[in-house]
This record gives C-alpha cells, sequence and structure tokens, in this order.
C-alpha cells in the first residue's frame, strides 16, 4: 500500500514538474500568463507529489513495512524511532527522496514569493520553467533507476533484508522480509547524522534557485544586474545552510568518529566544500556588481559553476566513483548523474556564450587598490582554492582512468595548498571592508587598519613570549586577530562618530549603524565568525596533546596534566545495540575533572563496534577520550587534549547564522543611511 | 605628549612587535612531534580506508608511527623516512603526491590557475587614472 501509494507520489510529482516547465516556458514567452493561475496547478501538484513521496516513505519506515526493499535494507524493528525517521535519508534512493523535498519546497517558494501579485514576471517564470526541468531530472531518476518504493520480490535466505526489488506497481509476486537489516551503524550512532544531510541538502538545493533566474536571465536577455539582486537573499539563504552543514559534518565527524579530527579532505567532504567556495565567491562578486555594475559575465559563470559543483558533489557522493572508477559502472544511478552534469554544464555555458554579447561589458576597474580590487582577489582566491580541491580530489581518479596506476592525494597536498591561500583570504578579509570604493589610497586603509595590525601583532608578540613559536600558530593569531579587530575597530570608531553627532549612546549608534547596512554588517559578523573559526584551527592543529594510554584496571596515568583512572568496565543492552566501556576517572591535581564512559557499540547488523568518544568541553579544551580496546583489567585509550577547538564550532556556526542579519533585519525606512557613514 | 612624539613611539611599538613574531617565525623550530606528526601524515595507513597513519587508530598505523618516531630518534631525514616506506608498500603508500612523474600536474594546475588568474585582473585593469580619494570619510 505505501509503495503503490509512493511510486503513485512520484509519477505525480513528475506529472506536475513537467506541467511546471512547459507552463513556465510558455509563460516567459507571453507575459499575460506569468500568473500565479496560471502556474498554480501544476507547482501544487509538484508539491504535493513530492510531499507525499517522504510521507509514505516514512510511514512504511515507521510501520516496518518491509516488502519494501529500501525500507529492508536500511531500517528494522528494533531501530530506534529517530533513527528510523532518518533513515528516510541514510541511504541513496531515500536521499534523492530527501533532495526531491527540497526541491519541490524551493520550487513552490519561488512561485509563491515572486507571483503574489498576479504580475506578469517573465524571468520568475522562466526560473520557475527552470527548476521544473531541474525537478523532472530528479523525480524522472525515483521513478525510474533509483525507485525508494521498489517492492522485494526476493530476500536474503534467512528472511532478513532484500536482495531484489521490483517496481511497485508491476511487481507480481512480492515476498516480504520479515525483519530488516537495520539502519547503518555510523547513522544510529549519533543524533547530529538525522540533522547534517538534511541541512546540507538545503544549501546544495537552495543554490538552484540563484542558478534558475541566471538562465532565465541569459534566455531573457535580461543579463543586468536584476535576476542577481532579485535572487540574493536566496542565495544567502542556501549558503547559510550550506554553511551549517559542513559545520555540523565537522562536529559530527569528531564528536562520532572517534578519531580525534573534523575535517580530513575526504572526497566526500570536499563535495560539499567546493560549491560552498565557488558560492562565497559569488556572494561577494554579486556585491561588485550590485554597487559598481562590473564582473556581470563572471558572476554568470560562477552561478553556473556553483550549480555544476552541486551535481558534481552528489555524483561524486552517490556513484561509487570515489572508491574506485572501476565501481562506478555498477551503479545504474551513477551514469545518469554524470550525463545530467555534462547536460547542465554544456547547456548553460553554450547559452552563456550565444548571450555573451547581451551582457554589457564591465566598466573598467579605476584602481586594483580599492574595494574592488580586494574582492577581485577574494574571488580570485576563492575560485583557486575551488579549483584546487577539485584537482586534488579528481586527480587520482583521472590516473586511475587512463593509466592503470594508482596515485595518492591526500591530506598534505591539500593542507599545504589551503594554508597559504586561507591566510591571503584572511589578510583580504581585514583589508578589502575597510578599503574604499574606486581608489584605496594606502595612507587612508593604513589609518583604518593600523590599530587593529598593531593589537594582532601584540597578541602574536605575546605568544612568542610564552613560547609558542609554531609558525602556523603564529600566523593563524596575527591574522584572525586581525580580521576581528578591524571590525571591532570599524564599528566601534564610526560608532563614536554617529554617536557624536546625533548625541546619542556609542553602543545605540553603533545598532543604528548594523541595522542601516544590514548586508554589509551581515557580512561583517559572518567575517568575525570565520576569524574566530581561523583561532580554532589554530589552536587546537597546533597546541594539541594526543597519547595512547594502556590502564590497568585501578591504575592511573598522567595525560597532560590529567590523572587519568580507569575504574572498571561495564556492558549493556540498548535498544538495536550493545555497548561495551569504560568507566574514566579524570582529576586534575586532585580534583575531579569528570567521570566518563569511553564505549564500543555493537549494532546488530554488524560485526566491526563502533567508537563513541567521550568529549568534554571545557573553556581551555576539550579532553576526548576515546576507547580502542578494552577488558576488564586493562583499557587501552586514544586521549587527546584539544585547546579552545570549541572555537572552530561557535565560529562557524556565527558565521552562518550572521546571514540572517543580512535578509531578516529591514533597514529602518526614516533614515537612509549614507555609504560614508560606513567607515 | 605631542602629536610626532605620539607617532614615534607607535612606531617603535609596532616594530618592536614585528620584531618579536619575526623572530619567534624564524625560530618556531619543529619539535620531533611535529615531524612525527607531519611524516605520518603523508603516509597511508594501509589497512585503512584513505587515512593517514598519524589519523588511524588502527594497530598498523600505531606501529608504523612508532618506526616513524624511531628513525627520527636515529636521526633520520623526513625523505628518508618517506622512502624507506615506499620502498616496503610501494609508492601508492605515501599520500603525498611528489612534485615529479605522474602527479606533477596536480601541484602545477593549481600554480597555473593563479597565474592565469592574476593575469585576467590585471588585462582588465586599464591605465592609472588620477588618485581620487573616495569622498573624504
Amino acid at each position: 500500500m505505501n509503495a503503490t501509494l509512493g511510486y503513485l507520489s512520484i509519477l505525480a510529482a513528475v506529472v506536475g514538474a513537467l506541467g511546471i516547465t512547459v507552463r513556465g516556458f510558455i509563460a516567459m514567452r507571453d507575459p499575460e500568463r506569468a500568473n500565479k493561475g496560471y502556474l498554480g496547478l501544476p507547482v501544487i501538484l509538484f508539491l504535493s507529489g513530492a510531499v507525499g513521496a517522504i510521507f509514505f516513505l516514512e510511514l512504511g519506515l515507521l510501520t516496518d513495512d518491509f516488502s519494501i526493499k529500501y525500507i529492508a535494507n536500511n531500517s528494522s524493528s528494533t531501530t530506534p524511532f529517530l533513527f528510523k525517521f532518518a533513515s528516510g535519508w541514510a541511504s541513496l534512493e531515500g536521499s534523492i527522496v530527501l533532495w526531491g523535498l527540497v526541491l519541490a519546497g524551493f520550487t513552490f517558494a519561488v512561485y509563491a514569493r515572486f507571483f503574489r501579485s498576479q504580475t506578469g514576471d517573465r524571468l520568475a517564470a522562466g526560473a520557475l520553467a527552470i527548476m521544473g526541468l531541474i525537478s523532472l531530472y530528479f523525480f524522472g531518476l525515483m521513478a525510474t533507476i533509483s525507485d525508494p518504493f521498489a517492492r522485494c520480490v526476493q530476500t536474503f535466505s534467512d528472511g532478513v533484508g532484500c536482495v531484489t526489488g521490483e517496481n511497485a506497481i508491476l511487481a507480481n509476486v512480492i515476498s516480504s522480509p520479515i525483519e530488516g537489516r537495520g539502519a547503518n551503524a555510523l547513522l544510529q550512532n549519533h543524533w547530529l547524522m538525522a540533522l547534517h544531510p538534511p541541512t546540507l541538502y538545503v544549501g546544495y538545493v537552495g543554490l538552484s534557485v540563484p542558478f534558475a533566474f541566471a538562465i532565465s536571465a541569459l534566455i531573457l536577455r535580461t543579463t543586468g544586474a536584476d535576476w542577481l539582486t532579485r535572487t540574493r537573499n536566496w542565495t544567502v539563504f542556501a549558503w547559510m545552510f550550506l554553511t551549517a552543514g559542513i559545520v555540523l559534518g565537522g562536529l559530527w565527524s569528531y564528536e562520532v568518529l572517534g578519531w580525534g579530527g573534523y575535517w580530513a579532505w575526504d572526497p566526500v567532504e570536499n563535495a560539499s566544500f567546493m560549491p560552498w567556495l565557488v558560492a562565497t565567491a559569488f556572494l561577494h562578486s554579486s556585491v561588485v556588481q550590485a554597487r559598481r555594475g562590473m564582473l556581470q559575465s563572471w558572476n554568470f559563470v560562477l552561478v553556473i559553476t556553483t550549480f555544476a559543483l552541486t551535481i558534481l558533489g552528489t555524483f561524486l557522493t552517490r556513484s561509487g566513483v570515489i572508491v574506485s572508477v572501476h565501481s562506478f559502472s555498477q551503479s545504474a544511478i551513477g551514469p545518469a548523474l554524470l550525463i545530467f552534469l555534462v547536460v547542465v554544464l554544456l547547456g548553460s555555458l553554450g547559452l552563456f556564450a550565444t548571450r555573451a554579447h547581451t551582457i554589457a561589458s564591465s566598466p573598467r576597474l579605476d584602481s586594483l587598490s580599492s574595494r574592488e580590487g580586494v574582492f577581485l582577489f577574494n574571488n580570485l582566491l576563492l575560485t583557486v582554492f575551488a579549483f584546487m580541491v577539485l584537482t586534488g580530489t579528481l586527480y587520482p581518479l583521472f590516473v586511475e582512468a587512463f593509466s592503470n596506476s594508482t596515485v595518492g592525494v591526500g591530506r598534505p597536498f591539500f593542507d599545504r595548498m589551503a594554508i597559504p591561500l586561507s591566510f591571503l583570504l584572511l589578510l583580504a578579509m581585514g583589508i578589502g571592508p575597510v578599503s574604499p570604493y574606486r581608489a584605496a589610497s594606502a595612507r587612508v586603509v593604513w589609518e583604518r587598519i593600523r590599530w587593529p595590525f598593531r593589537v594582532a601583532l601584540g597578541a602574536a608578540a605575546l605568544a612568542v613570549v610564552f613560547g609558542y613559536g609554531n609558525s602556523f600558530l603564529l600566523l593563524g593569531v596575527l591574522t584572525a586577530v586581525f580580521v576581528m579587530g578591524v571590525i571591532i575597530h570599524n564599528l566601534y570608531n564610526s560608532a563614536g562618530i554617529r554617536a557624536g553627532k546625533l548625541g546619542i549612546g556609542r553602543r545605540q549608534a553603533a545598532v543604528r549603524i548594523m541595522r542601516g547596512d544590514p548586508h554589509y554588517w551581515g557580512g561583517q559578523i559572518s567575517h568575525l565568525g570565520v576569524a574566530i573559526l581561523a583561532l580554532g584551527i589554530a589552536f587546537s592543529a597546533n597546541l594539541s596533546e594526543t597519547a595512547t594510554i594502556s590502564i590497568d584496571a585501578g591504575d592511573t596515568v598522567n595525560f597532560a596534566g590529567f590523572e587519568v583512572t580507569y575504574e572498571e568496565a561495564f556492558s549493556r543492552q540498548e535498544p538495536g545495540r550493545f555497548v561495551t566501556g569504560a568507566d574514566i576517572t579524570v582529576t586534575r591535581e586532585g580534583s575531579v575533572v569528570g567521570k566518563y564512559q569511553p564505549r564500543l557499540n555493537q549494532y546488530g547488523n554488524t560485526r566491526e563496534s563502533i567508537a563513541t568518544p567521550e568529549v568534554d568541553t571545557m573553556f581551555t579544551g576539550d579532553l576526548y577520550l576515546s576507547l580502542r580496546s578494552i577488558d576488564p583489567s586493562t583499557v587501552v585509550l586514544e586521549v587527546y587534549w584539544f585547546p579552545f577547538i570549541w572555537l572552530i564550532w561557535v565560529g562557524g556556526f556565527l558565521a552562518a547564522a550572521a546571514g540572517v542579519w543580512g535578509f531578516a533585519v529591514k533597514k529602518p525606512e526614516r533614515s537612509i543611511v549614507p555609504d560614508d557613514t560606513r567607515v | 605628549m605631542s602629536d610626532s612624539i605620539r607617532k614615534i613611539v607607535a612606531a617603535v611599538v609596532t616594530i618592536g612587535l614585528a620584531v618579536v613574531v619575526v623572530v619567534g617565525l624564524v625560530q618556531g623550530d619543529r619539535t620531533d612531534e611535529d615531524r612525527a606528526r607531519s611524516i605520518g601524515s603523508r603516509v597511508k595507513c594501509p589497512v585503512c580506508q584513505g587515512v593517514a597513519i598519524a589519523d588511524s587508530p588502527s594497530e598498523t598505523a600505531r606501529a608504523m608511527m612508532d618506526v616513524v618516531e624511531e628513525r627520527i630518534a636515529d636521526g633520520w631525514s623526513d625523505r628518508q623516512i618517506i622512502d624507506y616506506f615506499s620502498e616496503r608498500y610501494t609508492d601508492s603508500i605515501v599520500i603525498d603526491p611528489p612534485f615529479s612523474g605522474n602527479t606533477l600536474l596536480v601541484w602545477l594546475l593549481p600554480i597555473l590557475a593563479v597565474v592565469a588568474g592574476f593575469f585576467m585582473i590585471f588585462s582588465r585593469r586599464k591605465t592609472p587614472v588620477p588618485k581620487t580619494d573616495e569622498v573624504k570619510q
């Protein structure tokens, strides 16, 4: 029942998406029809279909409907509620259903937002048509090669899980497994895994909105700043979720995987980082176009690239190509995604080429030493960064495909490339926002950065005096404190001037200034977040301590100023898993810091056990205990001390959340703030 | 304090701090621990999936890290230790792509991108205009 209804929902969504595409393109030519009534029916049908698909998938999961292959292989009757629910997007077919739902949500939002007043908006109608096309592709996948509602036609011999499935409507001999194989062990291990993928998807899919508007603008030859300013908030919104999704992924890796790290330049991580980098470049260069009319073509290139990178990311993570190019052919969805990627790239870049003459040529740059100049530099750094990540991620695949030999491109390559790029980006982040447009004289800029620069030098000098001579740490402190200093100094100073003019308090003046230009100050808060994050990376990467310690029961071992005592082993049955762990007491100079229970979890469906580390976040840093092996007499622990690593999460989420300031804060209408009071 | 004295003091303090930082940067010697970590992050753990021995809790990786530490204590250079592993486990044990052979391109491409980018930026620039500072702020 669930399978049939779910599959019918997908078909409804396909029809709806087709309707959106056809009617969208018609309305694009005929503004009389670009209105709520004409486009409403297919949009509602599409949204209902997408909601129906996830609804029946979740219903099947929560009611243990193992006649559906996906559910039989990704859930079980003993899986806890939250993880049954999250299994809806834990595996390939389900994740595409979630993708489709988010896409439908954005399509509806575009429809509802732009056709509010029944007006003929050809640009938005075209954008809707493009979103319809994208939707058609993804729901087409679900209806064919990636069917989440395939009925099980052959179970495994023990009746647990499903070997093959067939289309819900066409299948005639259905054999329902008696039990499901259970959720992915890593998914079940932590609630963050329920949160991380949807957040990332909202970011990924949200970036299709500016893409759709850009393509619509190209088709209509209205290549001015209109599409860009109208989708600005959408881009910021998607970017926020993408940022938060990436940070959540890092946090999950850190809290769950037990290796003490949060970023490994793993291809799956890179897949989310590349579109982030280009989207960030786009956010910045769109400011230049909005203010100075420059970089029009470049913005099209960036927005197309961003979207293509989200598809590439999906391809990389979903096709099996990462493990080896040879496993690629085993999954039908890989080639389908690759073809889509090629179509998107050829189609949109081809369109761009035929429209290039309609794009007004940029006014030339007055001087490289100006705000625009720094923006250009920032764009160069971010796109080169993305290109470097792309090269490093794809290079082994190409070598393997063409030469039979395998090469490794791993963390050292990425680190070596990323570290200088990051320092340069931080430097630009400090100087750019206080450089005047058009032409910035060195004197004016120096006046605005000299105090923050001195404070940053002082902070780094202090680190030297206290004996922290590591050069990455020093450069990290120098650049991060500099960025923070510039932002705070800038606000403090201009608030002082404003307060003097209006005879109000400095704090009140600061709030007014920040509300007066929410885009700029949203960006500045985001920069502050990035600087805090950079500081967190600098501290935790360069000052961390780690050791593998083996402790006999009742004994104590010293580590990084702590005394670690192994009290006893314990084991217990929990819903869906068997837990083995150690009771550990940690003291410092005799007083108890905490009692911890690092564990190994064994899930019913897997042999290997998964470690759950204990992470105690204190102000000065994290004490991180990960269990390697245990028996009643001895425990082997991986212990880490990460100073101030929480700055990474605080900074990362602040950077993401700052976007809210950009579009939630409305400019007060009465005071139009002249730009020159900004600094 | 007169204005010029203040300026001089500020300059001296700035330069002084800069000197301290630069000295710190130059003197920041790598400890043996740093070296072991950096070497360990360049060698792939043979029994794991794409993780370096410095990042893997597996026993093989730990044993290999012990080897790294011993060799450092014996005075081997980074290069020698890396070569030692690639001889024993073939070249693909090294995650760090060498700046030669069939991995030369992976290093060169981003560098070329930077050069191309700078070329594009500079070719956009028109002949310098007379300096007109933006509205005095």
